[in-house]
């Protein structure tokens, strides 16, 4: 009983292992090039930085539209940490001060989140998408002027120190955390203010306190991304986090289906591998690549999941009682009459 | 002083006067009906009570502390919860979830512990949820609990309303119509419910309704609203019998039997 409830807690991160495992292999045997590990990278990043505005779009039901503000922010504090703070650290210390890179580019972002996220969410309404849009072009240009970061011209020599590996490692920490979060107390209230904010409140839940929460925790998640993406790619300039790259992962978000996590992961993984997949139509690309957005969101509104969840990314009232509900009197799962 | 102790409440938009000078002692486990026809104003001193508007003058004092000027989340905190007229449930929410949901301001698992799902955590889950299934329990949606909330019946949505509210532990229950678009039978249902809830969780209940049917058989006192303004108050009996009431309200052709 036990045992089996072990097997299950850690067969999603058994998951991440094969595939890493696997890829690795492949990659050994020269069957993947760099170029194909570097776009599972990207994906894996996207799903990160798609996972993490799901928790402010999709699961609070606000509006964020400038993230890649959060994930600039992110990628500039962790370069600045390892490229110039400790740019003379020793070769043992070299991972050690990459962590310590991505938690301060989480911090930075998470504060700047805090900041803008006070006196927009006490507002209701549209107001976020607005500040928030001005937000990521307001980092965007700042980040341009300031010369000792490489202002426009960006920032060279990142370690290049992120892998496979440990995009997969944070990758399984973000949506462990995130679905852990979404199927808590505070997880129930951010769909509450979500599906109606006005019966929220007047159950006691403080809506200012969560939505703030939750814009936070989507900022840090955003900014560990964006220390990742620097460190995969080694240079990083102002223009590389631009209201275009925002609207890229509301892009993932809403095709792959706002409000579930795996919805996040198919948005993002299938929309990071289509463009690759569709270079051979050279200029064609983007014009075919934007057609089936549009078809997708035409046949499929609600989302390429459209709100289902996998097993192991939501957390039902069986798994509380670890498989089988105590009385016989439940009907378990059932959604319709 | 009474338990709940509301005195001289007023609210003006611009010109019009929604409720004026309105009075109301509450005692602990009482059950009071506010009743009126449409815009006479009780959804608005509902409002008041429960923080979404702050009136123009007057005062709600609930167990001695004065309430006026506090945020919604508040007043539920301090022990005042409401249903809704126009149903308010978190419709893509399961059954469970809604009841969940209000027992968030009791919750002491802070964020650390619920990213990480600690032991102590996931055992706060379990007894949130046996205390949840137990209530569904007594308000006949136990069964449902899975469902989400928006797939419900009418009846069984206003039901869950009304557990939701529960949920908070509130020391006084606003119920805003209960009963309004229900068929005589869920209208029957609703009126052994009531009087349950008020004996089994020991809390006062202020109630607006239409139907007087509804009404006169389980409520304490009865406070008659007509364009703002309070034009009679007493016993179902007495309130029944005022010829004002019957003139503003019930109009001249009221019988025993007959609704409003």
């Amino acid at each position: 009983m036990s045992g089996k409830r072990i097997i299950k807690s850690i067969y999603p991160a058994l998951i991440l292992v094969v595939l890493y495992v696997v890829i690795t292999t492949l990659r050994s045997v020269k069957v993947l090039n760099g170029y194909y590990i570097q776009v599972l990278m990207f994906a894996s990043i996207n799903i990160i930085m798609t996972s993490s505005l799901n928790l402010v779009n999709g699961f609070t039901g606000q509006f964020c539209i400038g993230h890649a503000g959060f994930m600039s922010l992110g990628a500039y504090g962790a370069s600045v940490i390892t490229s110039m703070v400790f740019k003379n650290a020793p070769a043992g210390a070299t991972i050690p001060v990459y962590l310590l890179g991505l938690f301060i580019g989480g911090c930075v972002a998470a504060f700047f989140g805090l900041l803008i996220g006070i006196p927009s969410l006490k507002l209701k309404g549209d107001y976020l998408a607005i500040v928030t849009l001005a937000f990521g072009e307001i980092v965007r240009a700042l980040l341009r002027l300031m010369k000792p970061i490489g202002g426009a011209r960006g920032m060279i020599g990142i370690p290049m120190i992120s892998n496979l590996g440990w995009i997969f490692l944070f990758l399984g920490i973000v949506l462990y955390a995130l679905r852990n979060l979404i199927y808590s107390p505070f997880g129930r209230a951010f769909i509450a203010i979500r599906d109606n904010e006005i019966a929220a409140d007047a159950m006691g839940i403080n809506t200012t306190f969560y939505k703030i929460t939750s814009f936070v925790i989507a900022a840090f998640i955003a900014g560990l991304a964006g220390g990742l993406y620097a460190h995969v790619v080694g240079f990083i300039q102002p223009d590389s986090f631009s209201f275009t790259k925002s609207s890229d992962f509301l892009v993932y978000l809403y095709a792959g289906g706002s409000g579930s996590l795996t919805g996040s992961i198919v948005g993002a993984t299938l929309l990071t591998i289509l463009p690759e997949i569709l270079r051979f139509l050279s200029e064609w690309r983007l014009v075919i690549y934007a057609i089936i957005l549009v078809v997708v969101m035409i046949y499929r509104s609600e989302g390429l999941v459209g709100g289902k969840e996998l097993p192991f990314l939501r957390i039902t009232r069986k798994d509380l009682y670890g498989g089988t509900l105590p009385q016989a009197s439940s009907a378990g799962g059932k959604e319709e009459t | 002083m009474s338990f709940l102790e509301i005195t001289n409440l007023s609210i003006r938009f611009g010109g019009l006067v929604a409720v004026d000078d309105f009075n109301l002692s509450l005692e602990k486990g009482e059950l009071v009906a506010i009743i009126g026809p449409n815009g006479a104003g009780k959804t608005t001193i509902f409002n008041m009570l429960t923080g979404i508007y702050k009136p123009t003058t007057g005062s709600i004092v609930l167990d001695g502390e004065n309430m006026v000027g506090l945020k919604p989340y508040q007043f539920a905190r301090k022990g005042i919860t409401r249903t809704f007229q126009n149903i308010r449930l978190f419709s893509n929410a399961t059954v469970a979830d809604n009841v969940k949901i209000a027992h968030t301001m009791h919750n002491n698992q802070n964020l650390a512990k619920c990213m990480i799902r600690t032991p102590g955590m996931r055992k706060s889950e379990v007894e949130l949820d046996r205390r949840v299934i137990e209530l569904l329990d007594k308000l006949g949606l136990a069964d449902k609990a899975d469902f989400l909330a928006k797939n419900l019946p009418y009846g069984d949505q206003r039901r869950l309303e009304i557990a939701r509210a529960l949920m908070t532990e509130p020391k006084i229950l606003l119920l805003d119509e209960p009963v309004a678009g229900m068929i005589t039978t869920e209208l029957e249902d609703m009126a052994r419910l009531v009087p349950q809830i008020r004996r089994d969780f020991d809390v006062s209940i202020i109630l607006i309704e239409h139907h007087m049917n509804f009404v006169m058989p389980i409520a304490d006192r009865i406070k008659v609203l007509d364009f703002g303004k309070t034009i009679s108050e007493g016993t179902p009996e007495y309130v029944q019998k005022d010829p004002k009431v019957i003139e503003a309200y019930l109009g001249g052709g009221y019988t025993q039997n007959g609704t409003a």
